[in-house]
């Protein structure tokens, strides 16, 4: 059995479809509801996926008994390892679990430790510091070869690798959009939260909530370290469904900017907003993807810079007429009430589900 | 005569750095938006710069006036286009500062589209090239070296004398300190902002001429000099040029010969770090004097040091 080629391009989509789904809820936590403006957001993602070469790869090799230098016999390593895999499934699997807390832990340590100097400062001085710092993350990357192997970068074990190829891929895209749809979930229930009130109220006007009392640094320095976190783990996943790794990848554009366009084309502080805003922009940047050579052939440059081009200038047209995105920010119940039309999505399939099962 | 050629890249690195420095914080210090396209601003210079010597096989420093003056008008078109509406329609810091962003990278795109058509319409390499054959030499030593300290006093010079000086310096000194008051008493608000962010760009470009007689040249050059730009101007605290100079001297100095000597004693793998200085001197600022050092109180401060001492 082999998969057509629409099939492909469909798991592809959704692949990336959830891991930027992941991300941009981390990122409208930050920027939408708690007016972080982290222009940093490449840094969790680039942690995550660094955690995810360096560490099970060299846990399995040694777990194996597989002799070498990681990086420089890494190839060899890795398929030895991914034999090995192939009767050990659920050790592999324990150890991705385990890789992926480890990328949530470090990246929130990092995500707070960059944002240290600048969090009692001006937005601006905050923009800027994570921007630099995010910058210092990829010539580490990049220089010091036993994270992610350099300028080469690495492959990476494939937990995965007892199923058919064909279904390789398709199941792995499954376990994506199970971990975006938990991390949708948690956010939306972040939100409702009281921690979810007092960031909108920061964020709205932060001298009033001073002025009750409220610790403003502190709920920041959460939302920093919630958002790192899941930005970490959307990156360490992403490295396991690509299967490796290398550190020119985790580009300011890529990770951070695009990022921010999806959430603003969306609406800023509105969840749904941000899977309205992810698709279409995964689906208009997946088919020029899919149909640049033919405009190729027309043009005497590089066609991916016609698509940089016609997407910044589009972000601003959309900064200047549609400030507010797609869908607007909307006043968020705080308690639960039947029928409402904002009851949470998870309410209601909650709800469904009751009814199927109880009649 | 022989000149250790780390002191030549120490003067000319730290001049391109107050050049920059020094646009950013003139463009912030009206608007009060970090403008993060300004690097890209100084990669049309290096663009210029190419065109003119390597197509019209004219001296680099002829481009130096076209680079003023289309940096300028690019930096003026951000300003006139995107933020000027923004802020008249009330966007957050935050959103104009992402504009800048967009801004940006419709600058590298079209940088590239340029530097493709260069090799398309002339055959000239445009890609990681290099111009420094093509810079004059004095005393055996390269033109640049020369150059750009004394462009960058004249230019001091020439904003210190507008500035201080002439009606509309002080007119524009007035608007930074108060807007609201200065339109008041009848001073053209946006016309002094235009102004500024006119010559913001425009000394980025300057800078960008003479970076090309120094560096490798490529698209990707201005997004590697952010970092340190952006570290000289809060080391200068963001609110004055003069501070922006100094910033400029100490990041740059700091770059050359602080990596030289960390690595002559730790050894040479520690030079690939060297982008991780202007990084370090934002945090050590941030840390310890927000405002940066035109903000410290150095009287005071020197005082109180007397003091301990005796």
């Amino acid at each position: 059995m082999s998969l057509g080629p629409e099939v492909t391009f469909f798991v592809d989509l959704l692949a990336i479809y959830s891991i930027y789904i992941i991300i941009n809820t981390s990122l409208n936590l930050e920027f939408g509801y708690a007016g972080i403006p982290n222009f940093g957001k490449v840094l969790a993602v680039g942690v995550g996926a660094f955690v995810a070469a360096a560490i099970p790869g060299r846990i399995f090799a040694s777990m194996a008994g597989i002799e070498g230098d990681y990086i420089a016999d890494n190839i060899a390593i890795m398929s030895g390892v991914n034999a090995w895999l192939v009767d050990n499934t659920g050790i592999g699997f324990t150890v991705f679990f385990v890789t992926l807390g480890i990328a949530a832990a470090i990246s929130a340590v990092i995500g707070i430790a960059t944002a240290y100097p600048a969090i009692r400062l001006r937005g601006d001085y905050l923009a800027i510091t994570l921007l630099a710092l995010a910058e210092g993350m990829r010539i580490i990357g990049i220089n010091y070869a036993d994270i992610a192997g350099g300028t080469l970068g690495v492959q990476l074990p494939d937990p995965l690798v007892w199923l058919p190829a064909d279904l390789r891929f398709p199941i792995a895209t499954l376990g994506l959009v199970a971990m975006a749809t938990i991390a949708m979930i948690y956010s939306d229930r972040l939100i409702r939260s009281p921690l979810g009130r007092l960031l909108r109220a920061v964020r709205d006007n932060e001298v009033s909530a001073e002025s009750l009392g409220k610790d403003v640094t502190r709920a920041r320095v959460k939302t920093i370290m919630v958002a790192a976190a899941m930005a970490g783990i959307a990156g360490a996943m992403y490295a396991f469904y690509a299967g490796s790794t290398i550190a020119f990848a985790y580009d300011r554009i890529n990770w951070t900017f695009w990022p921010f366009m999806m959430i603003l084309i969306g609406g800023l502080a509105n969840n749904r907003g941000v899977l309205v805003g992810t698709f279409i922009f995964v689906l208009v940047r997946k088919l020029i993807t899919f149909y640049k050579d033919s405009v190729q052939e027309f043009v005497p440059f590089d066609v991916v810079w016609l698509d940089y081009l016609l997407l910044g200038v589009i972000l601003i047209v959309i900064l200047l007429y549609r400030p507010q995105g797609i869908l607007k920010e909307r006043a968020t119940p705080t308690i639960h009430i039947e029928g409402h039309h904002d009851t949470p999505v998870y309410v209601r399939l909650k709800n469904i589900a009751r009814r199927l099962v109880y009649g | 005569m022989a000149l250790d050629p780390i002191i030549s890249a120490g003067v000319i690195y730290s001049s391109i750095l107050v050049l920059l420095a020094l646009g950013l914080t003139l463009t912030y210090m009206t608007t009060r938006v970090p403008n993060f396209a300004h690097a890209s601003f100084a990669t049309i210079g290096v663009y210029i710069a190419l065109v003119v010597t390597r197509v019209w096989d004219a001296s680099p420093y002829i481009a130096l006036p076209i680079a003023f003056a289309v940096s300028g008008a690019v930096s003026l078109a951000l300003y006139t286009f995107v933020l000027k509406p923004l802020i008249r329609r009330g966007a957050k810091p935050a959103i104009q500062m992402i504009s800048t962003l967009a801004f940006d990278l419709v600058l590298i795109a079209a940088i590239n589209i340029a530097a493709d058509y260069i090799v398309h319409l002339y055959d000239v390499t445009s890609r990681e090239f290099t111009l420094r054959s093509y810079d004059a030499s004095f005393a055996d030593l390269p033109m640049v070296l020369f150059v750009s300290p004394v462009l960058i006093a004249a230019i001091v010079f020439c904003l210190h004398y507008v500035l201080h000086r002439t009606k509309f310096g002080i007119a524009m000194r007035a608007t930074i300190e108060n807007p609201d008051l200065s339109s008041v008493v009848g001073i053209n608000v946006k016309m002094v902002y235009g102004v500024s962010w006119f010559v913001g760009g425009a000394m980025a470009g300057v800078a960008g001429v003479m970076m090309s007689l120094w560096f490798q040249g490529d698209p990707s050059l201005g997004t590697f000099l952010i970092p340190s730009i952006f570290a000289a101007s809060i080391v200068g605290g963001f609110a004055s040029l003069y501070g922006a100079i100094a910033g400029g001297i100490l990041v740059g100095m700091a770059e050359i010969f602080g990596t030289r000597i960390i690595a002559g004693e730790f050894g040479s793998w520690l030079i690939a770090y060297r982008p991780l200085v202007p990084l370090v001197f934002i945090v050590i600022t941030l840390l310890i004097a927000p405002k940066g050092l035109a903000g410290v109180d150095w009287k005071n401060l020197a005082r109180r040091l007397h003091v301990t001492r005796s």
